[in-house]
């Protein structure tokens, strides 16, 4: 069921050659710059489905967000939102984001129906530092993203990224915190806003794109 | 091995879903048709997975995994259901969490039987993150015969010094196995084991440094834990035994029933404790190996 074939690469990013299976954890402190390397990061190819749990933006802003990234990559995604409601088929919402039981059913039910219809998919949290500041208990987190998250890029020809905003309340020291979800993700970027547009991505666990790398946002 | 499955659905639809199970090389399925029911089979008969419908004639399904969290957290569940997530009522089961699968998806049958033994085999729902060398680590681990060593004075010794220097109630030395914390020495209290996604050292183990927390009551990660409120610990500090492969087994602990803040040269002085404890266990295991050697000879 699981087949790791062709590599995925960023969209406007110089990265390359990511391997099918990766977990990427993105971290920085700027929520806009966080935003753009993400979408960069999940905007589907043609053959591909982007599958997006949104906790701040509206299903029609990450669709412009993917649009900017990748041509029509809008249009090649299922979004989950706390934000905003629900449109069509490819845009659902939920109420409440640190009922993580529904959010799991839901992202876990839109990963099944996407690959139904091809098998590669780009699936993407943003943010998982707001899900982390809403519950009740960090377990559920960590559980949520074993269950519902981490599963599907084992069994499936997909990558995922994880993007946490540092500056954001977790109830939790959140530098021990990345540190040791760093280990458990098989990639990490941190983003360091250089200048305006401007960023330095560190970028450790992708073959062949270790090290520093200047970008424009 | 075979591992017992308990499938939770109706009367008319559970032995469909137990020949699934059943068809499953290694998977061996038993069978309720209740909330009552499942949870007296799980009581009765250690189970490795669940799978179980939303609808029942005496409940729902969330209660079943409720049940399987109580008894059981690391245990993973399914809920295989043809009820969409969004007429599910989670709104007392908010961070339950369960792996979903929608019974009337084409190839539902073929993905359950998959999923099952991969929730098996991966521990795919537990409350905490593995290193991604989390194989290879438990391998490291079992390399020692530590139910053979004669480390058990030593380390206690060990804790009762780490107990005094820091001035601590509790200090203690554990190895972190695939679902519990083993402990093996203890001062100041009598701990056995915990298990993993209770203990803090599940996540001080993937720090490279010291790992401080000085007070439990202002973290998230813990401060929902029932059992760390139970045995009154209210700091932390944790350095990691890292074998000569690379691979941390375990952790040397500092525990207060008060918040504690540590500087830099007392995190350091825990990590040479830490040390000291390793090299306790890597020259026992040494001597052993090479006692074993003569005999053979």
């Amino acid at each position: 069921m699981s087949v790791h074939s062709e590599r995925f690469s960023a969209a406007d990013l110089p990265i390359d050659g990511i391997d099918s299976g990766s977990s990427i954890l993105l971290t920085g402190d700027d929520t806009a710059a966080l935003k753009t390397v993400f979408a960069r990061l999940v905007a589907a190819d043609d053959d591909e489905r982007s599958i997006v749990l949104a906790t701040n933006a509206g299903g029609r802003s990450i669709q412009r967000l993917l649009n900017d990234a990748r041509s029509d990559a809008g249009s090649r995604a299922s979004i989950l939102t706390a934000e905003g409601p629900a449109r069509g088929d490819d845009v659902t919402s939920v109420d409440d984001i640190a009922d993580l039981t529904q959010v799991g059913m839901q992202f876990s039910t839109l990963v099944a129906t996407a690959q139904q219809s091809t098998d590669r998919f780009r699936s993407g949290i943003f943010l998982c530092s707001t899900i982390a500041g809403e519950v009740e208990d960090t377990r559920s987190v960590f559980r949520f993203l074993n269950s519902n998250f981490l599963t599907e890029l084992r069994r499936g020809e997909g990558i995922g990224v994880v993007a946490i905003d540092r500056s954001a309340e977790m109830g939790t020291n959140v530098d021990s915190m990345i540190s040791g979800m760093e280990t458990s993700f098989t990639a990490r970027i941190d983003i360091e806003t250089t200048g305006r547009n401007e960023a330095t991505l560190e970028i450790s666990g992708i073959d062949g794109n270790e090290g520093r790398v200047d970008v424009s946002l | 091995m075979t591992r017992t499955v308990l499938c939770v659905d109706t009367e008319a639809r559970v032995s469909d879903v137990a020949a699934t199970i059943d068809a499953e090389e290694d998977l061996t399925a038993i069978e309720a048709t209740s909330v009552s029911g499942a949870i007296d089979a799980i009581d009765d008969e250690p189970v490795v997975g669940v799978v179980t419908a939303y609808e029942l004639d005496d409940g729902s399904g969330m209660e079943v995994i409720e049940a399987v969290r109580k008894r059981s957290p690391q245990t993973p569940v399914v809920l295989f259901t043809d009820v969409s997530p969004g007429e599910i009522d989670t709104s007392s089961f908010k961070e339950l969490v369960v792996e979903y699968l929608n019974r009337e998806l084409p190839d539902a049958a073929d993905r359950l039987g998959f999923i099952v033994n991969d929730v098996i085999d991966h521990s795919a729902q537990v409350g905490f993150l593995t290193p991604d060398d989390e194989d290879e680590r438990l391998k490291a681990l079992d390399s020692y015969d530590i139910e053979e060593l004669p480390i058990e004075e030593s380390f206690d010794r060990l804790t009762d010094l780490i107990a005094a220097h820091f001035d601590i109630a509790v200090a203690f030395i554990g190895l972190i196995e695939e679902d519990q914390e083993n402990f093996l020495a203890c001062t100041g209290a009598d701990w056995d084991s915990l298990t993993r996604e209770d203990t803090i050292c599940t996540h001080s183990m993937l720090q490279e440094d010291v790992m401080v927390v000085e007070d439990i009551a202002d973290d998230k990660r813990f401060n929902k834990n029932e059992q760390l409120e139970n045995l009154g610990i209210v700091s932390y500090a944790g350095a990691n035994m890292t074998s000569s492969d690379g691979h941390v087994i375990g952790q040397v602990c500092a525990l207060d029933h008060e918040a504690k803040t540590y500087t830099a040269e007392e995190k350091h002085r825990l990590e040479q404790f830490a040390e000291t404890a390793m090299e306790i266990l890597e020259l026992r295991q040494s001597v052993r190996e090479a006692r074993g050697m003569e005999v053979s000879q």
